[in-house]
């Protein structure tokens, strides 16, 4: 098990290392003009190269791609260039983290208990008026464009429910309908694999023999089938945190949540390397982190996973 | 052993099915009595109904299947009227128990042999701690398992085929039912395994004292274990009767015809006997005899109604129109007539109530 943990560990920090190292060097790839926003013709040939010297953009990309990470063992991101000019890019992003997080793991948690609950309601009435019902709310929500449905639910739920239509940190109903927007791809989600996977378990040998045992059907539902179901479920941990932040890049701004999604839309348009690195590390940080997790549940849940060696018992 | 009384007296059960719509009658009136303390095998090919009609005695039909018409009775109850899935917890599992046919799927991977069979104990003998993990290592020491102490701890994937089907035996007869069906128990094990999990079966029965039917297509299986046998065909049974009468005084064609295809009595150098022609589509209505189309020898009548039963012994029953009196003399198949001869059998066919 520990092997198995270290193992892992060391592999997510090498995904993470190709994930920001990628980023960083695309940022470098996008047209120097960019860096100047409207001022760009207001400057002088030279001008222009100071700031860019200044940036440290004029470097060959190994160099700088080494003092980026150079800086990064030392704890530190470098300072915004452009966005808040200067300000520590930690400094920048600190304040915003709490919200980020707090929206991300009440919508997380919103979505696990009705996503699960819903799969499992499928499952146990496959084919039926409820089943039905449910999968429909799962198609709608992966099919229709994400930015459609949020701007309904923002423009008539407040009207209808009398809720805010922009957040506001210190009313607590305003926390409500974005929370609730951010679960809603997370459910269907959920939903759609619980239901997958429950049939799946139903359909197994192991089934018959625990019906043959007698037991009830909600016993058999309970300890072996959404036992059984969960393992598998396990996995899609740490898909879901992933979708459910990049939906809150887009719910941020609509209700204008300090957080960082809307940030990081705001800073790659304006090419705010520093800023855009260190949102991504965090980014990726928080998905690979989901993803290593979603491992250890499944090794703790399955017990065939601790004595495997490789990575064939996925 | 089969001289106890009836524990269970099946009468004309038609069980069908609904599929997109049409209904398909896989048990068209079969009749079959269990003795207690006997051992019954039922044989036939795939699709003649033989799970179909013990899954029906447990309740574990598919649920687009039902009990249309008939009644089993067991212990003074009507199996066959049983609608309530609650109803059904007093007898399966724990008057009639099942042990399928793959080990490899039948347990679940992700709980513990012993907390698998410890649900047995806990559900029907209302054990808990200490007393439900003694009943659990008796259980596994009892089928054979080395170290039930530790062993019990261990999942499904640290077993063996063969150990895993004795857990699942463990687990069939932890309720001490009094009935107890193996559906294929060895098909999907090896050749050295299977002896010893018929052993394992008889030793139990003898132990514990329950019924035992095997449902199977190895007539090797039926010979070792079998006091009696029902040959199914088409969702009927066709003929019934001790093992040896089934075997050396058989009297229903398709009962030639599947004794024929046993691989022993093929001659070196020849192709191997096999029934021709493919069981009747059960979506139609059947007339007459359901095996006269692949019958060669068959009668007129044969196509035209359906042979009533007769009885050959007091055990020993078979529907087909040859034993009417009227009926041509038609002799068995060579092959059967030199498995007779070989194995010390009437080779007449007249001696048929001979006990």
């Amino acid at each position: 098990m520990l092997k198995y943990t270290v193992r892992r560990l060391l592999q997510s920090l090498v995904t993470l290392l190709i994930v920001v190292s990628a980023v960083f060097l695309l940022m470098r790839l996008l047209p120097i003009e960019g860096y100047f926003g409207d001022g760009y013709d207001k400057l002088s040939e030279s001008q222009r190269e100071a700031v860019l010297q200044k940036m440290g953009l004029l470097d060959p990309w190994y160099a700088q791609l080494g003092s980026f990470y150079a800086g990064l063992l030392r704890g530190d991101l470098g300072a915004s260039t452009i966005y808040r000019q200067d300000v520590p890019v930690l400094q920048v992003i600190a304040p915003r983290i709490p919200y980020s997080m707090r929206f991300g793991l009440v919508a997380i948690a919103i979505a696990l208990v009705a996503g699960l609950a819903m799969g499992v309601s499928m499952a146990k009435h496959k084919g039926r008026a409820m089943d039905k019902l449910w999968t429909g709310y799962v198609v709608f929500v992966n099919a229709v464009p994400l930015a459609v449905y949020l701007l309904f639910i923002q423009l008539y739920m407040t009207e209808l429910l009398g809720l805010p239509l922009l957040f506001d940190k210190y009313r607590p109903s305003s926390w409500i309908l974005p929370a609730l927007s951010m679960s809603l791809g997370s459910i269907a989600g959920y939903a759609m694999w619980m239901r997958r996977y429950m049939v799946d378990e139903l359909n197994k040998d192991y089934i018959r023999l625990a019906m043959a045992k007698g037991l009830p059907r909600s016993t058999i539902m309970v300890r072996h089938v959404m036992r059984n179901a969960y393992v598998p479920m396990a996995q899609y941990l740490p898909a879901s945190i992933l979708m459910t932040i990049s939906g809150s890049i887009y719910i941020e701004s609509l209700y204008s949540i300090p957080g960082m999604g809307g940030l990081l839309v705001d800073v790659i348009q304006r090419q705010d390397n520093p800023m855009v690195q260190g949102l991504v590390l965090i980014f990726s940080s928080i998905g690979i982190v989901g993803l290593f997790l979603g491992d250890l549940l499944m090794a703790l849940f399955d017990p065939r996973i601790k004595l495997a060696k490789s990575e064939a018992s996925r | 052993m089969a001289n106890g009384e009836a524990i269970l007296e099946a009468r004309g059960l038609v069980i069908k099915f609904n599929l997109r719509g049409r209904a398909l009658t896989a048990i068209r009136g079969a009749s079959l009595d269990l003795y207690e303390g006997e051992t019954l095998a039922i044989v036939g090919e795939s699709g003649s109904g033989k799970s179909v009609l013990t899954k029906s005695l447990i309740g574990m039909l598919d649920r687009n299947g039902w009990v249309d018409s008939g009644s089993a009775m067991f212990e003074g109850r009507d199996l066959a009227r049983i609608k309530d899935e609650r109803d059904w917890l007093g007898v399966r599992g724990k008057k009639i128990s099942m042990v399928f046919q793959d080990p490899m799927t039948a347990l679940n991977p992700l709980l513990t042999i012993g907390a698998q069979i410890r649900e047995v104990f806990e559900l029907h003998h209302g054990l808990s701690g200490k007393k439900a993990d003694y009943a659990v290592i008796e259980m596994l020491e009892r089928v054979g398992i080395d170290n039930p102490e530790e062993r019990r701890r261990q999942y499904p994937h640290e077993f063996s085929g063969g150990m895993r089907q004795r857990v699942v035996i463990a687990i069939a007869v932890a309720c001490k039912p009094r009935i107890l069906i193996c559906d294929e128990p060895t098909t999907a094990l090896d050749v050295t395994i299977q002896a010893q999990i018929l052993g394992l079966i008889k030793a139990l029965q003898r132990d514990l004292s329950f019924t035992t039917v095997y449902i199977t297509h190895d007539l090797g299986v039926v010979a070792n274990v079998a006091d009696r046998v029902a040959v199914m065909y088409a969702g009927r049974i066709v003929e019934t009767g001790l093992a040896e009468e089934v075997f050396y005084d058989s009297r229903h064609p398709y009962t030639w015809a599947l004794l024929s295809s046993l691989p022993q009595l093929g001659v070196k150098g020849k192709p191997l006997y096999s029934i021709s022609g493919t069981p009747p589509n059960l979506f139609n209505e059947i007339r007459g005899d359901a095996f006269a189309p692949r019958n060669p020898k068959a009668l007129k009548v044969d196509f035209v109604a359906e042979p009533p039963e007769f009885a050959v012994s007091p055990t020993h029953r078979a529907s087909t129109w040859l034993l009417d009196p009227r009926a041509p003399r038609i002799e068995p198949p060579p092959a059967i007539l030199a498995m007779r001869a070989k194995l010390g059998g009437s080779s007449t066919g007249a001696a048929g109530g001979r006990l």
